[in-house]
Formats: C-alpha cells, sequence, structure tokens
C-alpha cells in the first residue's frame, strides 16, 4: 500500500522540505530587522543582518547537499523529483532574498547620519517592506499546501510591491537640487530595489508551487514579454 | 467482446502450413543479403487491440489495447503477477504454448492480423523475436552455431559464405564481435552471462525479425553488462521496433521512449494496463495514481 514503503526516504524529502522552507522563516526575520534598522538609521542592527545571512547560506549548502545526495541514491521520480527540482530552485530564490536584505543593510551606513531628507520615501520603503514580508509567508503557505491558487495570487501581492517601488522612483526624481539630498535619494532607491526584487523572488517560488503541483513550468508574468 | 473477441485456440492442422500474406513474407528470404533488413527497412508496428489473456479459466490479462511503436523500445512495468510477461508472450505467439492458454481480442504486426487463420505462428516468432531473462545459448553448440541456429531452422540450405557474413553481422550488430572472433568455434555457454544474453541478441537478430522482445533481459546480469545491454538496445532500435519487460524501473527509464505501466487490482483478478506514456511523462508526471505510486517505489 502507499506510504508502507519507504518510510525513511518520505521522512528525509518531508524533513529537507520543511528545512527548505524554514529558510523563507529566516528571510522574514531578516527582512524585518532590515526594515527596523532602515526606520532608525540603526547601523549595528544593519551589521547583524550582514553577519546573520551566514544562516540563509548555511541553510541553503546543508539543504541543497542533503536534495543532491537524495537524488544520487534514491532515484527520485514523478511528484517527488519535481519536489526536488523545485526545493532546489526555492532554496536558490532564498538564498537571493537574503542577500537583498543584506544589500539594503549594506546601504545604511551610506545614508549618513543626518535625520532622512524625505520621511514619506522612508515610509514608502517600510511599507514596501512590510508586504515583502507577506509575499515571503504567502509563498510558504502556497508550497506547503501545494495551492496553486494562493502562488498565482502572489502576482498581485507583488503588483503592491511594483507601485511602491515606482512611487519611490517618483519622489528621488522630485527631491530637488541638493546634492546631499540627492545622494540620499539615490541611495534608497537601491534599497527600495532590493526590496522588490524580494517580492520578485516569492513570486518565482509560487511558480515552483505549480510546477510540483501540474508538472508545468510556465512563468506566471513574463517580465521580457509583458503584454504575452 | 465483439468478433474481435472471438477465442483464438492452438493453430489448427492447417495454420503449420500457411505463410502470412506477401507483405510479411517478401523479408523471408533465402540470401540475407537479398533482405531489405540490413538496408534501413522500416520497422513495424506491433498493434494491440483489447487483448484478453488466459491460463485455462484463469484470466491472466484484461482489455490491453496498445502500440508498440517502431524505431522506439517500449517499456512494460509493474509488480509480478500483472500479466506484462504474459502479454509480451502473446506478441509474438509464445502465450499460446502454454496448455489451455488463450487469447482473445487482435494483435497485428503493421496492420496484418498475426492471430489469423492461415498464419503461421513459426513464421510469427522468426518476424517478432524473443530474448529471455536467463542467457540460454544452446549450450553444446558453438559461438558460431548458436547465432547461426535461427538461420539453419529458417532459412533452409544457407551457403557457408553467406552464413559467415550473417553470423559476423550479427555478432557485430550484438556488439560481441570483437570478443568473440577468435572463439568462434568454442562453446557458446563458455562465454560470461553478459556475452551469453548478447549472444542471444545475436541470434534473435540473425534472421533480422521486424520486433524483438525482450522478458527481463538484464536481470541475471551484473551491472556493466546490463549497462552494455541497454546501449545494445538503444542502438538496435534504429531499426527494431522493441518492446522490454523490466522490473527494473531505473532501466525503463534509461532504455525506453514509451512506458507501459501494468497493474492488477487484487491477487487473483487479471491485470490490466493503468497507462501508456512517453516515458519522460511517466516518470516525472504520471496521469495516475497507481502509476505514480508505483515509479516512486510506494508500492510494495
Amino acid at each position: 500500500m502507499p506510504g508502507t514503503v519507504r518510510v525513511e526516504y518520505q521522512e528525509e524529502l518531508d524533513r529537507l522540505e520543511a528545512s527548505a522552507l524554514g529558510g523563507l522563516d529566516l528571510v522574514s526575520a531578516a527582512l524585518s530587522r532590515t526594515l527596523e534598522a532602515v526606520e532608525h538609521q540603526d547601523v549595528e542592527l544593519a551589521q547583524v543582518v550582514v553577519a546573520d545571512d551566514d544562516r540563509i547560506d548555511g541553510r541553503y549548502l546543508e539543504v541543497h547537499q542533503a536534495l543532491i545526495t537524495l537524488l544520487a541514491t534514491q532515484s527520485p521520480v514523478a511528484t517527488d523529483l519535481r519536489l526536488i527540482s523545485a526545493l532546489l530552485h526555492v532554496l536558490k530564490n532564498i538564498e537571493r532574498m537574503g542577500d537583498q536584505c543584506v544589500n539594503v543593510c549594506k546601504l545604511i551606513p551610506l545614508t549618513g547620519n543626518q535625520p532622512p531628507s524625505d520621511q514619506e520615501m522612508v515610509k514608502l520603503i517600510l511599507t514596501m517592506g512590510a508586504q515583502a514580508k507577506t509575499l515571503i509567508s504567502q509563498a510558504k503557505r502556497s508550497f506547503e499546501g501545494r495551492d496553486v491558487e494562493l502562488a498565482r495570487d502572489l502576482v498581485r501581492q507583488d503588483d503592491a510591491v511594483d507601485n511602491l517601488n515606482r512611487e519611490c522612483f517618483r519622489l528621488a526624481l522630485e527631491i530637488g537640487d541638493d546634492a546631499d539630498r540627492r545622494e540620499w535619494a539615490m541611495t534608497m532607491l537601491l534599497g527600495a530595489r532590493a526590496i522588490e526584487r524580494i517580492g520578485d523572488n516569492a513570486v518565482d517560488i509560487g511558480e515552483q508551487v505549480a510546477f510540483v503541483v501540474t508538472g508545468l513550468f510556465r512563468e506566471f508574468e513574463d517580465a521580457s514579454h509583458p503584454m504575452g | 467482446m465483439g468478433a474481435a473477441g472471438a477465442t483464438r485456440a492452438e493453430p489448427g492442422p492447417e495454420a503449420g502450413k500457411a505463410e502470412m500474406k506477401p507483405s510479411v513474407t517478401e523479408t523471408q528470404a533465402t540470401s540475407p543479403e537479398a533482405t531489405p533488413v540490413a538496408k534501413g527497412r522500416a520497422a513495424k508496428t506491433l498493434d494491440a487491440q483489447e487483448v484478453n489473456l488466459f491460463y485455462g479459466d484463469f484470466q491472466a490479462v484484461e482489455g490491453v489495447t496498445m502500440t508498440v511503436e517502431p524505431n522506439k523500445v517500449t517499456a512494460l512495468i509493474g509488480s509480478s503477477g500483472c500479466g506484462k510477461t504474459t502479454f509480451l508472450r502473446s506478441l509474438n505467439r509464445m502465450h499460446e504454448l502454454n496448455a489451455g492458454a488463450r487469447v482473445e481480442g487482435s494483435i497485428s504486426l503493421d496492420g496484418q492480423d498475426i492471430y489469423g487463420p492461415r498464419v503461421d505462428p513459426v513464421q510469427v516468432r522468426r518476424l517478432v523475436g524473443m530474448v529471455f531473462q536467463q542467457p540460454n545459448p544452446f549450450p553444446t553448440m558453438s559461438v558460431y552455431d548458436n547465432v547461426a541456429a535461427g538461420l539453419n531452422l529458417n532459412a533452409g540450405r544457407v551457403k557457408k559464405s553467406e552464413k559467415d557474413e550473417v553470423v559476423e553481422r550479427s555478432l557485430r550488430g550484438a556488439h560481441l564481435w570483437n570478443e568473440v572472433k577468435d572463439r568462434l568455434g568454442k562453446p557458446g555457454s563458455g562465454l560470461s552471462g553478459g556475452q551469453q544474453q548478447r549472444l542471444c541478441i545475436a541470434r534473435a537478430i540473425a534472421v533480422e525479425p521486424e520486433v524483438l522482445l525482450m522478458d527481463e533481459p538484464c536481470s541475471a546480469l551484473d551491472p556493466v553488462a546490463t549497462l552494455a545491454i541497454e546501449d545494445l538496445i538503444g542502438e538496435l532500435k534504429s531499426k527494431y521496433t522493441i518492446a522490454i519487460v523490466t522490473h527494473n524501473m531505473q532501466q525503463a527509464s534509461r532504455a525506453s521512449d514509451i512506458t507501459a505501466f501494468f497493474n492488477l487490482e487484487e491477487t487473483g483478478k487479471p491485470g490490466r494496463l493503468v497507462e501508456i506514456g512517453p516515458t519522460e511523462k511517466i516518470f516525472t508526471s504520471p496521469e495516475k495514481q497507481a502509476t505514480e505510486d508505483y515509479v516512486s517505489g510506494r508500492f510494495g
């Protein structure tokens, strides 16, 4: 009967899925700290996030290696094979999300010790970050539940991040002629861009959910052919 | 079952004399060089329609409809007792060699019913060759005579020079020539297991069949010999239609283009074809849950 054989293999596969998706919790925590560091211009907290990224990278390496071992020793096929393939992708997405948090945190010392030049722009970035966190947790739930509809909804959620990013860009354009203010705005734009990429990575995870469930890989949205 | 399901009993006494239609018999020539087989001929399609197979009162296979396509390797997989070997043996009329065995439905080779009333089962078995699980060279015969055995039986008198050519070509085709060319006169039983199985494949292709059936051809072989046979199967498909029964799912995934999964609902019930499709699809996204459970090793 199904489920009565290959018990250890199944347990290992379940464990690796939980461990890989647990990486999203690490990213979510890193993003929370990142946003806090942005809000308070907290350079020390930003350094903690940078140092702590090793944990996310370590998770990537550990689960990646264990998945390769399963491929080599257990010859997974069908749904198991699709799951392992998807997890390898998702691990990479998680690792990239962690790197984007690091990118934002590395900008914080560059914004100087003066109060933010434009509070509205800071607020926008914090809102973007909160929305990105929503995407991260939704990506995790959709994967765990093999919920293609919830995964597909990530596109809609990500549109909100993209719109906020464009709004940041508009504010940066209108920030005036002062060189320091312009430099500050440019730096903050780089941070907004990094958070926007976190949203994209969450959408990519959603695409992997659809692959696990349907066996077909299709991009939910094709950035290079947006009208297609 | 309609008219096509009429019971096919053992061939009557007249059947042995009859031949298949010219489209099939034209490949049976006295000179191997004269046959179109060696010169890029098109392989043939085996088509099974609603096949039911019985051993006496016991129905082993029920309602199998599938096509074994030319120039492709079709793997038949499924757990023990699911009827895959029985089905394979019906494809060259070997099933009926069992006492009380019956065949219902139709099986055709390029449109020609191999169970037709005037068809000679011996001729069918020449066109549709079989390689067995246990390498079975004739133990007292030399390597040479093993390969030439089918030729002697099928083609009547053949010139020595022609026979030499067929033996060499068949041994080369089975990737065995270089290993045995200096010991053609030695007994076939002196070869290693993997060599013996390639000898049996050489014997099967010496009579230039249309189709090669293989029943677990590697299960008695070590991994290196297994991979050699799998490579050989991959090459042979350019000339032949190939169907292979295997318990080894990695072999099915490595060596076949099409995979057919057989299963039975419970012991005592007949085996059925659950799903057939491109091997890549069966092993990545099968349609049926039963297929998924079997290929992922979740069925005992």
